[in-house]
């Protein structure tokens, strides 16, 4: 078990492999080979995940770091002291991110298998599945910021396939597949510069770009503090167990001294958040405590405020925060297990990875923090708010995504770090689920319009079929009854992801609540009181705009042909469904508060009180636990439940859709102004265009118009010059032109014209005469300049 | 000759650095041969690192691959005809063939010739020096007292001579 | 290793050149703005930048110095140049506003890429050391290649572009050939340095000093090429012929400024003393140029004589005149007559560029929209139709022919005195000889626009630009031919800075 860690190269590799295998013969080979290839590299990446966790189980939860067998240094350059590896870092964090990216990374693979069938470049996707769970997994597996930032650009390039997978589908809509790529290519792009300018950063303030040395504990009072259970071992030497070194672990272990801490650590060995530690705790004013940025020295306090703010930059970009948000919705263009994976679990939680991996930084950074609260609530509420206007399932869903990536990153700015990636989890089954589950509507309401379809016309396809969206809630109802187990587990993640007792969601939000409660009220922070009063409201919206979809999709009448005829889904596609029901489900016993036990059944290890926070403290320095606020926890549940009943009275039994196809409460005079702004997405997207595009625009126009048309052509040009210049050239012209020229020269050069004639005849035109031309010139000016040289050579020789 | 790991390596990236040289001068799709030429900069990438110079590799996939081969694809992509242009115009293959194959002997005699020839003082070069060089020659693009006015020019230069492609390439309207 | 601080490389004296490189690239995105019919607002940009930095090397000009650690020379003879190079473009702007708009080919990348070459020429009369010399070479070419075939895809610029590139980046391969030859013999590119290693080279073993001479020889060869001397010429009429008008003038102009600069610059700063023999008199390159400077004298001018295309005439014409400033590089082989050469062929290059510049402006108001209107038979009748006009176009004739109270004049008699005062006789009486010559073909465009009787097209108009470009570049003639002491005094210590470089 020891060596356990070793095998992290592989959990990369394995993926990385599979998609290699399928991009070369995958087009060659049946839907069935083809997505078995690539599920198995999945389950197999997820059962080197289960190991890697067993050992960090075993082990005390120390952290290895390993350096992959041939790929050692990256670039070292030893006489600039500069050395970034190639290390991957297996530690609580990172497995705990390898477990939900594998985990759900399979059971999407499965439902893909069902739902891609038929598709002409089926390989294809399961090609770029592959490579985002590598590219993925690098970037929770990296030891140092640039390995992040690796996985960070590859998994945005995935996104960039997968979003314009159906480039070419006919009717304009590919055109707007590949547009949404672009827009979200472009916005992570403005985002990457941030993150590249703070690794930049981090890189001139600390000369590394490693999280942790090896042989550094990243926080040795783990299991001191908080209600914490037993650990199996105190933490002891964090050893290198990489490569070589392996086999030597268990003799150091008994041998070499016992250290609990890093102080026998030189600073300038230790990574970068170990030496910002030492630096934040020097003495305010202590030389060590400032960095050179140029011409001026800076407290590191403001230098981690520059870098957090950097990061923030990327964050926004990649986990779709206000403003670079405006993606993420039209992101959904991708097929649906695509935007499961990549766009609601896996991918865009990236951004909270980094802010929870660099929570030293953040946490000494409190003028960012504060803007990363207000980012991540105003976040919450924009999108929680446009959610509710939404037609298009899937974009309900996105916005859904964009709302509690909100709650995630608000978490991350009040110092709620376990909260953040609590949340992050359960978020990830529950939001999977939905996603999967709407997949399964559209492709049940698709299925259903084909039947009705051909039932009607034969089999032609006629002009109206093409109208026909399968996404639009407008044209589904009432489908609980023709697709039972999709409904169930769509239930199951709605009541989740609004925050109902027991289901996950609601331990995850309400530790987010109750941190935001403890900072806001009882450490009397801002963001605290931000986050308590934007999040509730947040959470309101949440349970109403997805009791609402409930409502519109799956009871009452079906609306249309295709939902009365809508079939089940596969089985393929049912059994990822049913599983990441049970996970939303349970998946919130993880980490309990403390005062609200719940038996384990036996599983201490991964379910209990506070069990996930204790298991995280071994990598996240500043986690804390937090208890249940009973008030906050209750009032939550109150408005969540409020709102479900609300959503159920407005769009219960059929009254949703009015008969002209209008929302209900557009269709109400004192909604549906609200209403609209909802579905207009607040104008957001329309003020980006009006706030870059028109202002540009119309300086261009003052330029023109005012600048060089009224001022320059018509006073300075027509009047100063024209009118000037007139005068003076009738005065010139006068006396000059008065017949001065009499004939000066009479044909002297007939002879000269003649060789004129003759000369001009090399000048063929061809390229490749002047050039021969031009080489016979150097040789004759060598010959010139050598001439005199060879003489008196030959002169001396003899 | 020593048969190891390292070898092999090297047989790898050579057969990719050729490969993909061979794959942009034979393929008629212009997208295609520059698709190729970023294979076979990779493979001198992987070369760099066997040279053990990796801030060279990291340098020419940035530069080569990221930079200078993406600007070759934008520059394929906005001249649009020349990409369906798929017929060999110019007929003196043979000629260029024999003029190709003339430099060719040359540049080997003169790789060749110091390294081999007599007095073979250039082949005591240790690759550490290498990397010292590699070194200096950042310094020196940076140097007042070197080439930093050269550099500075250099990219006015690159400016000129892309906006001078662009204004070429572009469609007429 | 101790960088330099930013005040110890003298950035103030790059400030002339380098504020037009990068006017030149906010220019492009200003341009951005810029709607299509309103093109004239990036002209004035332009035009502005380029008034800028005159100013700008005005100032630096009275307090010479040197930047980038000896790089970069902002001394007199780079001052004096660039003053010449700057009143060609911002003459080679005005020309352009019209000229682009009714051939329409009006883009606001034309003024970038001609800022750009503006620079590229700036930095190659401060070069100092033979990389930098290379670099600004290059920036100097590539936009004018792209400029000469500005107006594709009309076959003739496609062309004219296509072979001056092609033919130049040759050309630039014999200069890199030359200066890698220089740097191998001697261990270091820059100028100063250069001239010590030469001295050593002598006094030791013979094989380097092969290497220095082959690689003058090949220096001399790439330049020529820019210069547009004979046998490096053969480009120059059909570029002329092909390339937007407006191009055509500045290029005739700036690219001989830069290419002599450099040229100048190298042979008198570095190889002054590569001699073949030790105690030799003269430089070792000087029969080269010598003999170079007799063929182009002798061919640029005869050809000229059967040319009936005023463009190509005056292509013809501009390589006749390189050959002039040649014969001033030749003189400076001779110690002790370098600094009367050196200031003879700035004052020559000087009064050409106005005359030159003249002639070009009065062809491209002669030449009608398609290109056409530019044969020497449209001259006819001009005296009558347009007689301001063709007067000012009879004293550019008359000025690059050498006729005395004109610019062209001046310029020949400082030129034929250092020639003399050299000791080159023979090339004396060649230079005469083909000015006597010359006289034929520029008297022959007088004589039919004022003794023929033709169709002489009345409605070709000048525009207001381009006749304040005429004007300009009269009144430059005429002042320069009647006052010539105002530039003389003022290339007095552009000399004496260029002897101050020789040890």
């Amino acid at each position: 078990m020891e060596n356990y860690p070793q095998l992290v190269p592989l959990i990369i590799l394995i993926p990385a492999l599979g998609a290699i295998i399928n991009m070369l013969v995958g087009a060659r080979l049946t839907e069935r080979w083809s997505s078995l290839i690539a599920t198995t590299a999945s389950a197999l990446s997820f059962v080197i995940a289960i190991l890697l966790y067993s050992y960090l189980h075993a082990s005390g939860y120390q952290a290895a770091i390993v350096n992959p067998p041939v790929l050692q240094d990256w670039i070292l350059i030893e006489s600039l002291n500069i050395n970034i590896p190639w290390q991957l870092r297996v530690d609580t964090l990172s497995v705990t991110m390898m477990l939900v990216i594998t985990g759900v990374g399979t059971l999407i693979h499965i439902y893909s298998a069902g739902y891609m069938h038929g598709d002409p470049r089926f390989s294809r996707f399961f090609v770029y599945l592959n490579l985002f769970l590598a590219f993925m997994l690098i970037l929770v597996a990296g030891n140092n910021f640039l390995v992040l930032f690796v996985g960070w650009e590859g998994v945005g390039l995935c996104s960039w396939f997968l979003i314009g997978f159906w480039f070419d589908k006919s009717r304009g809509i590919g055109w707007k597949n590949a547009n949404a790529a672009r827009k979200a290519m472009i916005a992570n792009r403005v985002g990457d510069f941030g993150m590249l300018i703070g690794i930049f950063l981090t890189f001139w303030t600390f000369s590394t770009l490693d999280f942790y040395r090896p042989g550094e504990i990243a926080n040795p009072h783990a299991g001191e503090h908080g209600a914490a259970v037993e650990h199996v071992e105190a933490a002891t030497v964090e050893g290198e167990t990489a490569g070589e070194h392996g086999d030597e672990h268990g003799d150091e272990h008994a041998a070499g001294p016992v250290y609990t801490d890093n102080e026998h650590i030189p600073t300038e060995q230790l990574g970068v958040f170990g030496q910002a530690e030492r630096m934040l705790a020097l003495p305010e004013g202590d030389p060590g405590r400032t960095v050179a940025l140029g011409p001026f020295r800076a407290d590191i306090v403001a230098v981690l405020g520059l870098i957090t703010f950097f990061f923030l930059i990327g964050v926004t970009g990649k986990s779709a925060q206000i403003p670079l948000f405006v993606w993420l919705p039209d992101a959904m263009a991708g097929p649906t297990p695509a935007s499961a994976l990549i766009h609601a679990a896996t991918m865009v939680t990236a951004g909270v990875y980094l802010m929870v991996r660099s929570n030293v930084f953040y946490a000494a950074a409190d003028l960012t923090s504060l803007l990363v609260t207000i980012i991540g609530v105003a976040t919450a509420l924009v999108a929680g708010f446009v959610a509710l206007g939404q037609w298009d399932i899937k974009r309900v869903l996105a916005y859904s995504t964009v709302s509690q990536l909100g709650f995630m990153v608000a978490a991350v700015g009040i110092g709620a770090y376990g909260a953040a990636m609590f949340h992050l989890v359960t978020h990830a089954f529950f939001k999977a689920l939905l996603f999967l589950g709407s997949g399964s509507v559209i492709h049940g309401v698709e299925h259903g319009h084909h039947e009705t379809h051909h039932a009607a016309h034969g089999d032609g396809h006629a002009g109206e079929a093409d109208e026909f969206d399968p996404q639009d809630m407008r044209n589904m109802g009432g489908l609980a009854s023709r697709m039972p187990v999709t409904y169930i587990t769509y239930l199951i993640g709605t009541l989740a992801l609004a925050g109902i007792w027991p289901f996950a969601g609601f331990w995850s939000k309400d530790e987010i609540l109750g941190d935001s409660w403890v900072a806001g009220l009882v450490n009397n922070e801002l963001g605290g009181f931000i986050a308590l009063a934007g999040l509730l409201l947040a959470a309101a919206f949440t349970a109403f705009y997805m009791w609402r979809q409930v409502e519109l999709v799956f009871h009452g009448r079906p609306r249309t042909e295709a939902a009365a005829h809508a079939p089940e889904s596969s089985l393929s596609m049912l059994i990822p469904l049913i599983v990441l029901a049970v996970f939303s489900v349970i998946g919130g016993f993880i980490n309990l508060p403390g005062n609200a036990a719940i038996p384990t059944l036996g599983l201490d290890a991964v379910l209990g009180v506070h069990q996930f926070g204790s298991f995280l403290e071994h990598s996240v320095v500043n986690i804390h636990a937090a208890d249940l606020q009973p008030l906050i926890a209750i009032v939550a549940l109150g408005l969540a439940i409020g709102a479900i009943l609300m959503a159920r009275s407005i769009y219960g039994l059929n009254r949703g859709v009015t008969a002209d196809r209008r929302d209900v409460l557009e269709a109400n005079a004192s909604f549906s102004r609200m209403w609209r702004l909802a579905n207009a997405r607040l104008y957001w997207d329309e003020t980006y265009r009006r706030l870059f595009e028109q202002p540009f625009n119309r300086t261009s126009q003052f330029l023109a118009d005012t600048l060089d048309w009224a001022f320059w052509h018509d006073y300075v040009h027509d009047t100063i010059i024209a009118k000037g210049f007139r005068a003076i050239g009738t005065l010139l012209s006068q006396p000059v032109d008065l017949g001065l020229i009499d004939g000066v020269v009479n044909g002297i050069g007939r002879l000269m014209r003649w060789a004129s004639g003759g000369l001009r005849e090399i000048q063929t035109g061809y390229v490749r005469t002047y050039a021969v031309s031009v080489l016979l010139g150097v040789v004759v000016v060598l010959i010139i300049l050598l001439l005199p040289y060879i003489q008196r050579a030959l002169a001396s020789g003899n | 000759m020593e048969f190891n790991i390292h070898s092999i390596v090297f047989l790898i990236f050579s057969v990719i650095t050729l490969g993909g040289g061979l794959g942009t001068v034979t393929s008629r799709n212009l997208i295609h041969g520059a698709v190729y030429l970023i294979v076979s900069l990779f493979g001198v990438a992987g070369l760099f690192i066997l040279l053990s110079a990796p801030f060279l590799a990291a340098i020419q996939v940035l530069v080569y691959i990221g930079a200078i081969a993406i600007l070759i694809i934008f520059a394929v992509m906005l001249t649009r005809s020349m990409t369906r242009m798929t017929e060999i115009y110019n007929r003196q293959w043979s000629l260029s063939l024999v003029v190709s194959a003339l430099l060719f002997v040359l540049l080997l005699v003169g790789i060749i010739l110091p390294v081999w020839g007599p007095g073979t003082a250039n082949a005591a070069l240790q690759p550490s020096e290498l990397v010292a060089t590699t070194v200096d020659l950042g310094v020196a693009f940076v140097d007042g007292n070197q080439f930093v006015l050269p550099f500075e020019v250099a990219s006015l230069l690159l400016t000129a001579a892309m906006i001078g492609a662009i204004v070429i390439a572009r469609d007429r309207d | 290793m101790q960088l330099p601080s930013l005040s110890e490389l003298n950035l103030g004296l790059t400030v002339p050149a380098l504020s037009l490189a990068l006017w030149a690239c906010i220019l492009l995105v200003i341009d951005l703005f810029i709607p299509r019919d309103r093109k004239s607002v990036t002209a004035w940009l332009a035009a502005g930048g380029v008034v800028f930095a005159f100013i700008a090397n005005l100032l630096v000009y009275r307090d010479p110095g040197v930047a980038f650690m000896g790089l970069f020379v902002a001394d007199e003879f780079a001052g004096f140049l660039n003053i010449v190079v700057l009143l060609t473009a911002f003459i080679a702007i005005l020309m352009s506003v019209d000229y682009l708009k009714r051939t329409g080919i009006e883009r606001g990348e034309y003024y970038v890429l001609l800022l750009m070459t503006t620079s590229g020429i700036m930095f190659m009369n401060s070069a100092n050391d033979l990389a930098v010399v290379f670099i600004a070479l290059e920036l100097l070419s590539i936009p004018l290649y792209v400029l000469a075939a500005f107006r594709a895809p009309e076959e003739r610029s496609e062309e004219a572009g296509l072979k001056y590139f092609i033919l130049g980046a040759f050309a630039s391969a014999f200069f890199v050939f030359g200066a890698a030859l220089i740097y191998g013999a001697t261990g270091s590119s820059s100028l100063p340095v250069i001239v010590d290693a030469v001295g050593r080279a002598l006094a030791g073993e013979g094989s380097s000093l092969l290497l220095l001479l082959m690689g003058s020889g090949l220096i001399l060869a790439g330049l020529g090429f820019k210069v547009a001397v004979v046998p490096f010429h053969m480009w120059t009429p059909d570029v002329y012929e092909g390339a937007p008008t407006p191009v055509t003038a500045f290029m005739s102009v700036g690219a001989k400024v830069g290419g002599f600069a450099a040229l100048l610059r190298i042979l008198l700063v570095a190889l002054p003393a590569l001699t073949v023999a030790e105690g030799d008199a003269v430089a070792g390159w000087q029969t080269a140029t010598w003999v170079v400077a007799a063929l182009t004298l002798i061919l640029g001018n005869i050809v000229a004589i059967s040319q009936t295309n005023i463009k190509r005439l005056l292509a013809y014409s501009s390589i006749a005149h390189a050959g002039y400033v040649l014969m001033a590089v030749a003189a400076a082989g001779t110690p002790g007559v370098s600094d009367q050469a050196t200031r003879a062929a700035l004052i020559y290059l000087m009064a050409y560029m106005f005359t030159n510049l003249g002639a070009f402006a009065v062809a491209m108001a002669i030449e009608k929209d398609d290109g056409s209107g530019t044969s020497l038979d449209d001259f006819k009748g001009l005296g009558r139709s347009r007689p301001l006009l063709a007067a000012i176009m009879a004293v550019f004739m008359l000025s690059l022919t050498g006729i005395p109270l004109t610019a062209g004049f001046v310029g020949k008699w400082v030129v034929f005195q250092a020639t003399i005062e050299a000791g080159l006789y023979t090339l004396a009486v060649i230079g005469v000889l083909t000015s006597v010559i010359s006289a034929f073909y520029y008297v022959r465009v007088i004589v039919n626009m004022f003794l023929e009787d033709g169709e002489g097209d009345p409605a070709a108009a000048a525009t207001p630009y381009v006749q304040w470009a005429i004007y300009l570049t009269f009144a430059g003639t005429l002042v320069l031919g009647i006052i010539p002491s105002l530039v003389t005094n003022l290339s007095g210590p552009v000399a004496l800075a260029v002897a101050s470089l020789v040890p």
